[in-house]
Protein backbone atom coordinates (compact mmCIF):
# COMPACT_ATOMS: atom_id res chain seq x y z
CA UNK A 1 0.00 0.00 0.00
CA UNK A 2 1.46 3.48 -1.25
CA UNK A 3 1.64 4.82 2.46
CA UNK A 4 1.63 8.26 0.96
CA UNK A 5 -0.96 8.93 -0.66
CA UNK A 6 -3.11 7.74 2.84
CA UNK A 7 -4.61 10.57 4.42
CA UNK A 8 -3.69 10.12 8.30
CA UNK A 9 -6.52 11.26 10.24
CA UNK A 10 -6.36 9.07 13.64
CA UNK A 11 -7.47 11.71 15.86
CA UNK A 12 -10.34 12.47 13.48
CA UNK A 13 -11.29 8.76 13.41
CA UNK A 14 -14.51 9.53 15.46
CA UNK A 15 -15.62 11.79 13.14
CA UNK A 16 -15.29 9.77 10.45
CA UNK A 17 -17.11 7.17 11.57
CA UNK A 18 -20.67 6.96 10.36
CA UNK A 19 -18.70 7.58 6.91
CA UNK A 20 -16.99 4.44 7.30
CA UNK A 21 -19.31 2.52 8.77
CA UNK A 22 -21.15 3.11 5.25
CA UNK A 23 -18.19 2.52 3.11
CA UNK A 24 -17.05 -0.45 4.77
CA UNK A 25 -20.18 -2.27 6.65
CA UNK A 26 -22.26 -3.44 3.25
CA UNK A 27 -19.74 -4.64 1.43
CA UNK A 28 -17.38 -6.24 3.98
CA UNK A 29 -20.02 -7.16 5.94
CA UNK A 30 -21.86 -8.72 2.59
CA UNK A 31 -18.62 -10.29 2.01
CA UNK A 32 -18.17 -11.86 5.53
CA UNK A 33 -22.06 -12.85 5.35
CA UNK A 34 -22.51 -14.64 1.83
CA UNK A 35 -18.91 -15.38 1.07
CA UNK A 36 -17.09 -16.18 4.44
CA UNK A 37 -19.06 -17.79 6.00
CA UNK A 38 -20.34 -20.13 3.61
CA UNK A 39 -17.05 -21.31 3.00
CA UNK A 40 -16.61 -22.61 6.95
CA UNK A 41 -20.35 -23.42 7.09
CA UNK A 42 -19.45 -26.06 4.20
CA UNK A 43 -17.12 -27.50 6.41
CA UNK A 44 -19.85 -28.59 8.68
CA UNK A 45 -22.74 -29.15 6.12
CA UNK A 46 -20.37 -32.07 4.78
CA UNK A 47 -20.29 -34.09 7.97
CA UNK A 48 -24.35 -33.98 7.68
CA UNK A 49 -26.81 -36.08 6.80
CA UNK A 50 -29.14 -33.61 5.63
CA UNK A 51 -32.22 -32.88 3.07
CA UNK A 52 -32.45 -29.32 3.99
CA UNK A 53 -35.99 -30.12 5.71
CA UNK A 54 -35.59 -32.79 8.12
CA UNK A 55 -33.68 -32.52 11.58
CA UNK A 56 -29.67 -32.87 10.55
CA UNK A 57 -27.87 -35.57 11.47
CA UNK A 58 -24.14 -35.50 12.23
CA UNK A 59 -22.60 -38.43 10.71
CA UNK A 60 -19.07 -37.67 10.81
CA UNK A 61 -17.07 -38.30 8.01
CA UNK A 62 -19.54 -40.85 6.57
CA UNK A 63 -20.32 -38.69 3.77
CA UNK A 64 -16.88 -38.54 2.77
CA UNK A 65 -16.25 -42.53 2.64
CA UNK A 66 -19.39 -42.66 0.52
CA UNK A 67 -17.75 -40.30 -2.02
CA UNK A 68 -14.51 -42.78 -2.06
CA UNK A 69 -16.77 -45.60 -2.92
CA UNK A 70 -19.09 -43.40 -5.13
CA UNK A 71 -17.64 -44.09 -8.98
CA UNK A 72 -20.10 -41.39 -10.15
CA UNK A 73 -17.52 -39.02 -8.09
CA UNK A 74 -14.25 -40.77 -9.81
CA UNK A 75 -16.43 -40.95 -13.26
CA UNK A 76 -16.79 -37.31 -13.08
CA UNK A 77 -13.58 -36.64 -11.55
CA UNK A 78 -12.01 -38.37 -15.03
CA UNK A 79 -13.69 -36.23 -17.04
CA UNK A 80 -12.41 -33.30 -15.00
CA UNK A 81 -8.95 -34.21 -15.26
CA UNK A 82 -9.20 -34.29 -19.36
CA UNK A 83 -11.06 -30.92 -19.62
CA UNK A 84 -8.48 -29.54 -17.77
CA UNK A 85 -5.63 -31.03 -19.03
CA UNK A 86 -7.08 -30.04 -22.77
CA UNK A 87 -9.10 -26.51 -22.37
CA UNK A 88 -6.04 -25.04 -20.70
CA UNK A 89 -3.53 -25.79 -23.72
CA UNK A 90 -6.01 -24.98 -26.39
CA UNK A 91 -7.13 -21.98 -25.23
CA UNK A 92 -3.33 -20.74 -24.61
CA UNK A 93 -2.20 -22.34 -27.85
CA UNK A 94 -4.36 -20.67 -29.71
CA UNK A 95 -4.51 -17.39 -28.47
CA UNK A 96 -0.02 -17.22 -27.83
CA UNK A 97 -0.18 -17.85 -32.03
CA UNK A 98 -3.60 -15.00 -33.01
CA UNK A 99 -1.95 -12.83 -30.68
CA UNK A 100 1.45 -12.62 -32.39
CA UNK A 101 0.04 -12.82 -35.43
CA UNK A 102 -2.52 -10.21 -34.82
CA UNK A 103 0.76 -8.05 -32.90
CA UNK A 104 3.44 -8.80 -35.50
CA UNK A 105 1.91 -8.98 -38.55
CA UNK A 106 -0.25 -5.85 -39.73
CA UNK A 107 -2.30 -8.22 -41.95
CA UNK A 108 -5.42 -6.52 -43.93
CA UNK A 109 -8.32 -6.30 -41.12
CA UNK A 110 -6.32 -6.60 -37.89
CA UNK A 111 -8.07 -4.20 -36.39
CA UNK A 112 -11.32 -6.05 -37.40
CA UNK A 113 -9.69 -9.61 -36.16
CA UNK A 114 -8.88 -7.88 -32.83
CA UNK A 115 -12.80 -6.89 -31.91
CA UNK A 116 -14.33 -10.22 -33.22
CA UNK A 117 -11.88 -12.19 -31.66
CA UNK A 118 -13.10 -10.93 -28.54
CA UNK A 119 -16.97 -10.70 -29.35
CA UNK A 120 -17.42 -14.35 -28.01
CA UNK A 121 -16.34 -13.71 -24.14
CA UNK A 122 -19.11 -11.12 -23.65
CA UNK A 123 -22.17 -13.70 -24.95
CA UNK A 124 -23.05 -15.35 -21.78
CA UNK A 125 -23.10 -19.43 -21.16
CA UNK A 126 -26.86 -19.87 -22.42
CA UNK A 127 -26.18 -18.34 -25.61
CA UNK A 128 -22.56 -19.99 -26.06
CA UNK A 129 -23.93 -23.13 -25.20
CA UNK A 130 -27.14 -22.86 -27.28
CA UNK A 131 -25.49 -22.19 -30.62
CA UNK A 132 -23.04 -25.06 -30.07
CA UNK A 133 -25.74 -26.99 -29.16
CA UNK A 134 -27.74 -26.19 -32.50
CA UNK A 135 -24.05 -26.83 -34.21
CA UNK A 136 -24.08 -30.36 -32.88
CA UNK A 137 -27.68 -31.25 -33.70
CA UNK A 138 -28.00 -34.61 -35.52
CA UNK A 139 -31.00 -33.59 -37.74
CA UNK A 140 -30.53 -30.09 -38.73
CA UNK A 141 -27.21 -29.43 -37.23
CA UNK A 142 -24.71 -27.08 -38.63
CA UNK A 143 -21.85 -29.60 -38.51
CA UNK A 144 -23.39 -32.28 -40.02
CA UNK A 145 -24.58 -29.87 -42.91
CA UNK A 146 -20.97 -28.79 -43.57
CA UNK A 147 -19.98 -32.04 -43.37
CA UNK A 148 -22.45 -33.11 -46.13
CA UNK A 149 -21.63 -30.41 -48.25
CA UNK A 150 -18.09 -32.03 -48.61
CA UNK A 151 -19.63 -35.49 -49.05
CA UNK A 152 -19.26 -36.92 -45.59
CA UNK A 153 -23.02 -38.26 -44.43
CA UNK A 154 -23.64 -38.54 -41.08
CA UNK A 155 -27.23 -39.86 -41.24
CA UNK A 156 -28.05 -37.53 -38.45
CA UNK A 157 -25.88 -38.21 -35.97
CA UNK A 158 -25.74 -36.29 -32.80
CA UNK A 159 -22.49 -35.39 -31.64
CA UNK A 160 -24.00 -34.48 -27.88
CA UNK A 161 -26.08 -37.66 -28.08
CA UNK A 162 -23.75 -40.21 -28.06
CA UNK A 163 -20.97 -41.65 -25.09
CA UNK A 164 -18.49 -41.88 -28.00
CA UNK A 165 -18.49 -38.55 -29.17
CA UNK A 166 -20.00 -36.06 -26.12
CA UNK A 167 -17.28 -35.78 -24.08
CA UNK A 168 -15.10 -34.80 -27.15
CA UNK A 169 -17.57 -32.35 -28.12
CA UNK A 170 -18.14 -29.96 -25.36
CA UNK A 171 -14.36 -28.95 -25.71
CA UNK A 172 -14.90 -26.61 -28.57
CA UNK A 173 -17.62 -24.41 -27.04
CA UNK A 174 -15.14 -24.10 -23.72
CA UNK A 175 -12.01 -23.06 -26.08
CA UNK A 176 -14.37 -21.25 -28.35
CA UNK A 177 -15.54 -19.08 -25.54
CA UNK A 178 -12.45 -18.52 -23.91
CA UNK A 179 -9.98 -17.75 -26.14
CA UNK A 180 -10.73 -13.69 -26.69
CA UNK A 181 -9.83 -12.66 -23.22
CA UNK A 182 -6.25 -14.02 -23.84
CA UNK A 183 -5.67 -13.06 -27.23
CA UNK A 184 -6.20 -9.17 -25.45
CA UNK A 185 -4.09 -10.38 -22.51
CA UNK A 186 -1.18 -11.23 -24.69
CA UNK A 187 -1.62 -9.18 -27.18
CA UNK A 188 -1.36 -6.24 -24.65
CA UNK A 189 1.89 -7.97 -23.19
CA UNK A 190 3.16 -8.18 -26.60
CA UNK A 191 3.40 -4.81 -27.99
CA UNK A 192 5.33 -3.72 -24.77
CA UNK A 193 8.30 -6.09 -25.80
CA UNK A 194 11.32 -3.43 -27.43
CA UNK A 195 11.42 -3.76 -31.07
CA UNK A 196 14.66 -4.08 -30.92
CA UNK A 197 14.80 -7.64 -29.40
CA UNK A 198 13.26 -9.21 -32.71
CA UNK A 199 15.87 -6.85 -35.25
CA UNK A 200 18.98 -9.07 -34.83
CA UNK A 201 16.90 -11.93 -34.70
CA UNK A 202 15.32 -10.75 -37.90
CA UNK A 203 18.93 -9.85 -39.22
CA UNK A 204 20.02 -13.61 -38.59
CA UNK A 205 17.40 -14.51 -40.51
CA UNK A 206 15.19 -16.21 -38.08
CA UNK A 207 11.92 -17.12 -38.75
CA UNK A 208 8.69 -16.07 -37.05
CA UNK A 209 8.17 -19.39 -35.53
CA UNK A 210 11.50 -19.27 -34.24
CA UNK A 211 11.03 -15.59 -33.27
CA UNK A 212 7.45 -16.65 -31.13
CA UNK A 213 9.18 -19.91 -29.55
CA UNK A 214 12.65 -17.87 -28.73
CA UNK A 215 11.43 -14.27 -28.25
CA UNK A 216 7.93 -14.00 -27.14
CA UNK A 217 7.08 -16.70 -25.14
CA UNK A 218 9.88 -16.71 -22.77
CA UNK A 219 9.38 -13.06 -22.46
CA UNK A 220 5.61 -13.22 -21.54
CA UNK A 221 6.16 -16.82 -19.55
CA UNK A 222 4.88 -15.35 -16.50
CA UNK A 223 1.95 -14.11 -17.98
CA UNK A 224 1.30 -17.54 -19.36
CA UNK A 225 1.40 -18.90 -15.68
CA UNK A 226 -0.73 -17.17 -14.64
CA UNK A 227 -3.53 -17.62 -17.44
CA UNK A 228 -2.48 -21.12 -17.71
CA UNK A 229 -3.41 -20.99 -13.48
CA UNK A 230 -6.49 -19.48 -13.89
CA UNK A 231 -7.83 -21.58 -16.75
CA UNK A 232 -7.21 -25.03 -14.91
CA UNK A 233 -9.23 -23.73 -12.14
CA UNK A 234 -11.76 -22.01 -13.98
CA UNK A 235 -12.42 -25.42 -16.18
CA UNK A 236 -12.15 -27.21 -12.77
CA UNK A 237 -14.94 -25.71 -11.41
CA UNK A 238 -17.00 -24.75 -14.17
CA UNK A 239 -20.40 -26.91 -14.40
CA UNK A 240 -23.07 -24.22 -16.31
CA UNK A 241 -21.47 -24.73 -20.00
CA UNK A 242 -22.10 -29.02 -19.43
CA UNK A 243 -25.13 -28.66 -17.34
CA UNK A 244 -26.59 -26.68 -20.39
CA UNK A 245 -25.05 -28.40 -23.48
CA UNK A 246 -26.04 -32.28 -22.21
CA UNK A 247 -26.55 -32.02 -18.16
CA UNK A 248 -23.92 -34.48 -17.65
CA UNK A 249 -25.24 -36.84 -20.39
CA UNK A 250 -25.66 -39.19 -22.41
CA UNK A 251 -25.08 -41.89 -19.30
CA UNK A 252 -23.53 -39.70 -17.64
CA UNK A 253 -20.51 -39.47 -20.00
CA UNK A 254 -20.02 -35.47 -19.90
CA UNK A 255 -20.37 -35.68 -16.19
CA UNK A 256 -18.03 -33.36 -14.18
CA UNK A 257 -17.86 -32.70 -10.16
CA UNK A 258 -19.20 -29.46 -10.03
CA UNK A 259 -22.26 -30.47 -11.99
CA UNK A 260 -22.19 -33.74 -9.63
CA UNK A 261 -22.43 -31.91 -6.96
CA UNK A 262 -24.73 -29.33 -8.11
CA UNK A 263 -27.41 -32.35 -9.08
CA UNK A 264 -26.86 -33.62 -5.35
CA UNK A 265 -28.15 -30.54 -4.33
CA UNK A 266 -30.91 -29.04 -6.35
CA UNK A 267 -31.63 -32.26 -8.74
CA UNK A 268 -35.22 -33.49 -9.33
CA UNK A 269 -34.84 -36.63 -7.29
CA UNK A 270 -32.43 -36.33 -4.74
CA UNK A 271 -31.82 -32.93 -2.31
CA UNK A 272 -28.96 -34.38 -0.35
CA UNK A 273 -27.32 -30.86 1.36
CA UNK A 274 -24.76 -33.11 3.24
CA UNK A 275 -23.23 -35.25 0.66
CA UNK A 276 -23.15 -32.39 -1.62
CA UNK A 277 -21.35 -30.30 0.12
CA UNK A 278 -18.77 -33.44 0.99
CA UNK A 279 -18.22 -33.38 -2.65
CA UNK A 280 -18.00 -29.97 -2.28
CA UNK A 281 -15.12 -30.06 0.03
CA UNK A 282 -13.55 -32.67 -2.18
CA UNK A 283 -14.09 -30.49 -5.18
CA UNK A 284 -12.69 -27.78 -3.19
CA UNK A 285 -9.19 -29.70 -1.91
CA UNK A 286 -8.88 -30.94 -5.97
CA UNK A 287 -8.69 -26.99 -6.71
CA UNK A 288 -6.13 -26.36 -4.28
CA UNK A 289 -3.97 -29.52 -5.39
CA UNK A 290 -4.28 -28.38 -8.89
CA UNK A 291 -3.06 -24.99 -8.07
CA UNK A 292 0.10 -26.36 -6.23
CA UNK A 293 0.62 -28.81 -8.71
CA UNK A 294 0.87 -25.77 -11.75
CA UNK A 295 2.78 -23.54 -9.58
CA UNK A 296 5.21 -26.13 -9.55
CA UNK A 297 5.21 -27.54 -12.90
CA UNK A 298 5.42 -24.66 -14.81
CA UNK A 299 8.89 -22.16 -14.95
CA UNK A 300 8.62 -19.27 -12.54
CA UNK A 301 11.71 -17.51 -14.13
CA UNK A 302 11.13 -13.63 -15.55
CA UNK A 303 13.28 -12.32 -18.27
CA UNK A 304 14.12 -8.32 -17.67
CA UNK A 305 14.57 -6.65 -21.11
CA UNK B 1 10.57 -3.49 -39.84
CA UNK B 2 8.41 -4.43 -43.03
CA UNK B 3 9.30 -7.96 -44.46
CA UNK B 4 8.50 -8.76 -47.60
CA UNK B 5 5.54 -11.23 -47.60
CA UNK B 6 4.98 -14.50 -48.84
CA UNK B 7 2.54 -17.93 -49.56
CA UNK B 8 2.91 -18.48 -46.00
CA UNK B 9 1.98 -14.85 -44.66
CA UNK B 10 -1.19 -16.05 -46.83
CA UNK B 11 -1.57 -19.45 -45.16
CA UNK B 12 -1.63 -17.17 -41.41
CA UNK B 13 -3.99 -14.35 -42.85
CA UNK B 14 -6.56 -17.50 -43.89
CA UNK B 15 -6.01 -18.56 -39.91
CA UNK B 16 -7.48 -15.39 -38.75
CA UNK B 17 -10.04 -15.65 -41.46
CA UNK B 18 -10.87 -19.25 -40.51
CA UNK B 19 -11.10 -18.20 -36.65
CA UNK B 20 -13.16 -15.32 -37.70
CA UNK B 21 -15.15 -17.79 -39.65
CA UNK B 22 -16.03 -19.80 -36.26
CA UNK B 23 -17.03 -16.89 -34.39
CA UNK B 24 -19.33 -15.72 -37.31
CA UNK B 25 -20.70 -18.74 -38.48
CA UNK B 26 -22.68 -19.67 -35.54
CA UNK B 27 -24.24 -16.56 -34.88
CA UNK B 28 -25.19 -15.80 -38.77
CA UNK B 29 -26.17 -19.52 -38.89
CA UNK B 30 -28.58 -18.48 -36.23
CA UNK B 31 -29.70 -15.58 -37.53
CA UNK B 32 -30.40 -16.93 -41.11
CA UNK B 33 -32.28 -19.77 -39.89
CA UNK B 34 -34.48 -17.61 -37.17
CA UNK B 35 -35.94 -16.01 -40.27
CA UNK B 36 -37.56 -19.61 -42.16
CA UNK B 37 -40.00 -21.19 -41.48
CA UNK B 38 -39.87 -24.87 -39.85
CA UNK B 39 -40.99 -26.76 -42.84
CA UNK B 40 -38.43 -24.72 -44.80
CA UNK B 41 -35.84 -25.13 -41.92
CA UNK B 42 -35.96 -28.93 -41.67
CA UNK B 43 -36.41 -29.38 -45.36
CA UNK B 44 -32.86 -27.84 -46.07
CA UNK B 45 -30.86 -25.91 -43.43
CA UNK B 46 -28.81 -23.91 -46.79
CA UNK B 47 -32.02 -22.99 -48.79
CA UNK B 48 -33.12 -19.18 -48.84
CA UNK B 49 -36.67 -18.67 -46.63
CA UNK B 50 -39.30 -17.75 -49.87
CA UNK B 51 -40.19 -14.55 -47.25
CA UNK B 52 -38.27 -13.23 -44.55
CA UNK B 53 -40.41 -14.64 -41.37
CA UNK B 54 -39.43 -11.61 -39.13
CA UNK B 55 -42.78 -13.06 -37.68
CA UNK B 56 -40.84 -15.62 -35.20
CA UNK B 57 -39.95 -13.17 -33.38
CA UNK B 58 -42.55 -11.63 -32.58
CA UNK B 59 -43.39 -15.07 -31.70
CA UNK B 60 -40.65 -15.98 -29.60
CA UNK B 61 -41.44 -12.44 -28.01
CA UNK B 62 -44.58 -13.57 -27.14
CA UNK B 63 -44.28 -17.05 -26.23
CA UNK B 64 -41.60 -16.55 -24.37
CA UNK B 65 -42.98 -14.30 -22.36
CA UNK B 66 -39.51 -12.41 -23.09
CA UNK B 67 -41.15 -8.96 -22.22
CA UNK B 68 -41.36 -10.09 -18.99
CA UNK B 69 -37.74 -11.72 -17.86
CA UNK B 70 -36.37 -8.23 -19.85
CA UNK B 71 -37.80 -6.27 -17.56
CA UNK B 72 -37.17 -9.04 -14.65
CA UNK B 73 -33.58 -8.43 -16.16
CA UNK B 74 -33.66 -4.76 -15.95
CA UNK B 75 -34.79 -4.57 -12.71
CA UNK B 76 -32.09 -7.51 -11.27
CA UNK B 77 -29.31 -6.20 -13.83
CA UNK B 78 -30.34 -2.13 -12.93
CA UNK B 79 -30.63 -2.23 -9.32
CA UNK B 80 -27.73 -4.60 -8.83
CA UNK B 81 -25.38 -2.22 -11.13
CA UNK B 82 -26.34 1.10 -9.70
CA UNK B 83 -26.36 0.38 -5.82
CA UNK B 84 -23.14 -2.05 -6.30
CA UNK B 85 -20.91 0.02 -8.40
CA UNK B 86 -21.61 2.70 -5.92
CA UNK B 87 -21.12 0.72 -2.76
CA UNK B 88 -17.90 -0.35 -4.68
CA UNK B 89 -16.47 2.76 -5.28
CA UNK B 90 -17.36 3.79 -1.62
CA UNK B 91 -15.83 0.95 -0.38
CA UNK B 92 -12.20 1.66 -2.79
CA UNK B 93 -12.01 4.79 -1.80
CA UNK B 94 -12.07 4.03 1.99
CA UNK B 95 -10.13 1.05 1.75
CA UNK B 96 -7.07 2.92 0.01
CA UNK B 97 -7.19 6.86 1.01
CA UNK B 98 -8.29 6.28 4.79
CA UNK B 99 -6.38 5.40 7.87
CA UNK B 100 -8.29 3.85 10.70
CA UNK B 101 -8.07 1.00 12.69
CA UNK B 102 -8.29 -2.68 11.54
CA UNK B 103 -7.83 -1.58 7.85
CA UNK B 104 -4.68 -4.26 7.07
CA UNK B 105 -7.13 -6.63 8.62
CA UNK B 106 -9.92 -6.16 6.06
CA UNK B 107 -7.41 -5.89 3.63
CA UNK B 108 -6.53 -9.66 4.39
CA UNK B 109 -9.91 -10.98 5.40
CA UNK B 110 -10.31 -10.00 1.76
CA UNK B 111 -7.33 -11.35 0.01
CA UNK B 112 -8.28 -14.82 1.61
CA UNK B 113 -11.56 -15.11 -0.99
CA UNK B 114 -8.86 -15.28 -3.67
CA UNK B 115 -7.84 -18.25 -2.55
CA UNK B 116 -11.26 -19.63 -2.21
CA UNK B 117 -12.89 -20.98 -5.43
CA UNK B 118 -16.50 -20.87 -3.98
CA UNK B 119 -17.83 -23.82 -5.42
CA UNK B 120 -18.42 -25.55 -2.29
CA UNK B 121 -19.76 -22.26 -0.63
CA UNK B 122 -22.92 -22.64 -3.53
CA UNK B 123 -24.95 -24.98 -0.69
CA UNK B 124 -24.49 -23.08 2.50
CA UNK B 125 -25.04 -19.80 0.83
CA UNK B 126 -28.52 -20.79 -0.39
CA UNK B 127 -29.62 -22.49 2.80
CA UNK B 128 -28.37 -18.62 4.14
CA UNK B 129 -30.53 -17.26 1.40
CA UNK B 130 -33.32 -19.20 2.07
CA UNK B 131 -33.57 -18.82 5.65
CA UNK B 132 -33.15 -15.01 5.00
CA UNK B 133 -36.19 -15.24 2.99
CA UNK B 134 -34.12 -14.09 0.13
CA UNK B 135 -34.87 -16.82 -2.28
CA UNK B 136 -37.33 -17.25 -5.35
CA UNK B 137 -36.81 -13.37 -5.54
CA UNK B 138 -35.22 -11.17 -7.87
CA UNK B 139 -34.69 -8.62 -4.53
CA UNK B 140 -32.22 -11.25 -2.84
CA UNK B 141 -30.44 -11.71 -6.35
CA UNK B 142 -30.08 -8.31 -6.06
CA UNK B 143 -28.89 -8.00 -2.30
CA UNK B 144 -26.50 -10.90 -3.18
CA UNK B 145 -24.59 -9.10 -6.06
CA UNK B 146 -24.58 -5.94 -4.14
CA UNK B 147 -23.28 -6.34 -1.26
CA UNK B 148 -19.63 -7.87 -1.42
CA UNK B 149 -15.90 -7.88 -2.10
CA UNK B 150 -14.22 -8.10 -5.40
CA UNK B 151 -10.54 -8.21 -5.20
CA UNK B 152 -10.74 -7.05 -8.63
CA UNK B 153 -12.39 -3.83 -8.56
CA UNK B 154 -11.05 -2.71 -5.51
CA UNK B 155 -7.66 -3.16 -7.30
CA UNK B 156 -9.01 -1.16 -10.64
CA UNK B 157 -10.62 1.66 -8.61
CA UNK B 158 -8.03 1.71 -5.70
CA UNK B 159 -5.12 2.10 -9.00
CA UNK B 160 -7.14 5.55 -9.73
CA UNK B 161 -8.07 6.59 -6.32
CA UNK B 162 -4.53 6.18 -5.27
CA UNK B 163 -3.17 8.50 -8.00
CA UNK B 164 -5.27 11.64 -7.06
CA UNK B 165 -3.95 14.24 -5.16
CA UNK B 166 -3.86 14.55 -1.48
CA UNK B 167 -4.46 18.13 -1.32
CA UNK B 168 -8.21 17.00 -2.56
CA UNK B 169 -9.43 15.94 1.01
CA UNK B 170 -6.80 17.51 3.15
CA UNK B 171 -8.42 21.34 1.84
CA UNK B 172 -11.78 21.97 4.15
CA UNK B 173 -12.53 20.21 7.27
CA UNK B 174 -13.24 16.79 7.13
CA UNK B 175 -16.02 15.39 9.02
CA UNK B 176 -18.62 12.68 8.99
CA UNK B 177 -20.96 14.74 6.61
CA UNK B 178 -18.35 16.50 4.26
CA UNK B 179 -16.82 13.68 3.50
CA UNK B 180 -19.68 11.97 2.09
CA UNK B 181 -20.04 15.18 0.05
CA UNK B 182 -16.50 15.37 -0.93
CA UNK B 183 -16.73 12.10 -1.89
CA UNK B 184 -19.69 12.58 -4.37
CA UNK B 185 -18.64 15.55 -5.89
CA UNK B 186 -15.17 15.37 -5.92
CA UNK B 187 -13.80 11.71 -5.89
CA UNK B 188 -16.49 10.43 -8.13
CA UNK B 189 -16.29 12.52 -11.06
CA UNK B 190 -12.24 12.29 -10.70
CA UNK B 191 -12.39 8.50 -10.82
CA UNK B 192 -15.29 8.19 -13.22
CA UNK B 193 -13.13 6.35 -16.10
CA UNK B 194 -12.55 3.60 -13.21
CA UNK B 195 -16.40 3.28 -12.00
CA UNK B 196 -17.30 3.03 -15.57
CA UNK B 197 -15.39 0.36 -16.61
CA UNK B 198 -16.37 -1.88 -12.99
CA UNK B 199 -20.18 -0.71 -14.06
CA UNK B 200 -19.18 -2.14 -17.74
CA UNK B 201 -17.96 -5.28 -16.20
CA UNK B 202 -20.57 -5.65 -13.70
CA UNK B 203 -23.06 -5.42 -16.96
CA UNK B 204 -21.71 -7.97 -18.61
CA UNK B 205 -21.54 -10.45 -15.50
CA UNK B 206 -24.94 -10.02 -14.17
CA UNK B 207 -26.27 -10.01 -17.43
CA UNK B 208 -24.59 -13.38 -18.70
CA UNK B 209 -25.06 -14.50 -15.15
CA UNK B 210 -26.94 -18.52 -15.30
CA UNK B 211 -26.16 -20.48 -12.35
CA UNK B 212 -26.96 -17.99 -9.30
CA UNK B 213 -31.08 -16.94 -10.92
CA UNK B 214 -30.67 -20.69 -11.98
CA UNK B 215 -30.60 -21.59 -8.56
CA UNK B 216 -32.47 -19.05 -6.58
CA UNK B 217 -35.83 -18.21 -8.67
CA UNK B 218 -38.29 -20.90 -9.22
CA UNK B 219 -41.14 -19.11 -10.66
CA UNK B 220 -41.33 -18.70 -13.92
CA UNK B 221 -42.81 -15.22 -13.78
CA UNK B 222 -39.65 -14.25 -12.17
CA UNK B 223 -37.17 -15.83 -14.74
CA UNK B 224 -33.87 -13.24 -15.79
CA UNK B 225 -33.70 -13.93 -19.43
CA UNK B 226 -30.90 -16.12 -19.35
CA UNK B 227 -32.50 -18.58 -17.67
CA UNK B 228 -36.06 -18.08 -19.41
CA UNK B 229 -33.97 -18.58 -22.62
CA UNK B 230 -32.82 -22.00 -21.16
CA UNK B 231 -36.15 -23.39 -20.03
CA UNK B 232 -37.29 -22.36 -23.71
CA UNK B 233 -35.02 -24.72 -25.09
CA UNK B 234 -35.96 -27.31 -22.73
CA UNK B 235 -39.60 -27.30 -23.87
CA UNK B 236 -38.08 -28.14 -27.52
CA UNK B 237 -38.43 -31.52 -27.42
CA UNK B 238 -41.94 -31.25 -27.03
CA UNK B 239 -42.81 -28.31 -29.31
CA UNK B 240 -40.13 -28.33 -32.09
CA UNK B 241 -40.76 -24.90 -32.87
CA UNK B 242 -36.88 -24.53 -33.97
CA UNK B 243 -36.76 -21.22 -35.28
CA UNK B 244 -38.67 -19.65 -33.00
CA UNK B 245 -36.02 -20.64 -30.25
CA UNK B 246 -33.64 -19.29 -32.73
CA UNK B 247 -35.57 -15.67 -32.65
CA UNK B 248 -35.06 -15.61 -28.94
CA UNK B 249 -31.60 -16.36 -29.06
CA UNK B 250 -30.91 -13.73 -31.27
CA UNK B 251 -33.18 -11.62 -28.92
CA UNK B 252 -30.88 -12.72 -25.94
CA UNK B 253 -28.13 -11.92 -27.75
CA UNK B 254 -29.01 -7.90 -28.36
CA UNK B 255 -27.99 -6.16 -25.35
CA UNK B 256 -24.81 -8.28 -25.41
CA UNK B 257 -24.29 -7.36 -29.04
CA UNK B 258 -24.84 -3.46 -28.25
CA UNK B 259 -22.91 -2.84 -24.99
CA UNK B 260 -20.00 -4.63 -26.70
CA UNK B 261 -20.64 -2.12 -29.74
CA UNK B 262 -20.63 0.87 -27.95
CA UNK B 263 -17.82 -0.07 -24.65
CA UNK B 264 -15.99 -2.50 -26.98
CA UNK B 265 -12.46 -0.08 -26.30
CA UNK B 266 -13.50 0.27 -22.41
CA UNK B 267 -14.10 -3.80 -22.13
CA UNK B 268 -10.78 -4.67 -23.90
CA UNK B 269 -8.99 -2.28 -22.03
CA UNK B 270 -10.47 -2.91 -18.76
CA UNK B 271 -9.91 -6.95 -19.78
CA UNK B 272 -6.06 -6.91 -19.92
CA UNK B 273 -6.38 -4.43 -16.46
CA UNK B 274 -7.19 -7.69 -14.41
CA UNK B 275 -4.14 -9.09 -15.67
CA UNK B 276 -1.57 -6.71 -15.10
CA UNK B 277 -1.49 -7.86 -11.39
CA UNK B 278 0.35 -11.15 -12.22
Amino acid sequence: MDKSAVICCKRRTFKNGSFLTFAIVPTFGGYLLFALYPNVLSIYYSLLDWNGITKPKFIYFENYVRLFNDRYVWRALGHNLFYMATVPICVILISLVLSYLLTNKGYKGTSIFKVLFFFPNVLSTVVVSLLWAFIYDGSFGLLNALLKLFGIDMNGFYWLGDTRTAMYAVLPPYVWAGVGLYIVIFMNAMTTIPKSLYESAILEGASHMTRLFRITIPLITPLIRVSAIFLVLGTLKSLDLVLILTRGGPAGSTDVIGLYMFNMAFGEQVQNYGYASAIGMFLFFILVSAKLVVDKLLPDRGYEY
Amino acid sequence: MKERRNIIDLFWWLVLIGWSLTILFPIVWDLYESLKTNPEFFQNVWSFPDKLQWANYKKAWLNYHLLNAMLNTLYYVGASLLIGTFLTALNAYALTRIEFKGRKFIWAMIMLSLFLPGINALIPQYILMRDLHLTNSLTGLIVLNCLGESVFFLMLLGGFMRSLPRELEESGTIDGASIFKMFIRIIMPLAMPGIVTVAIFKFIGLYNSFLEPFIYLSDSDKYTIGVNIYHANMLMQYTNDWVTLFAGVIITMIPSVLIFMFFQRWIMEGATLGSVKG
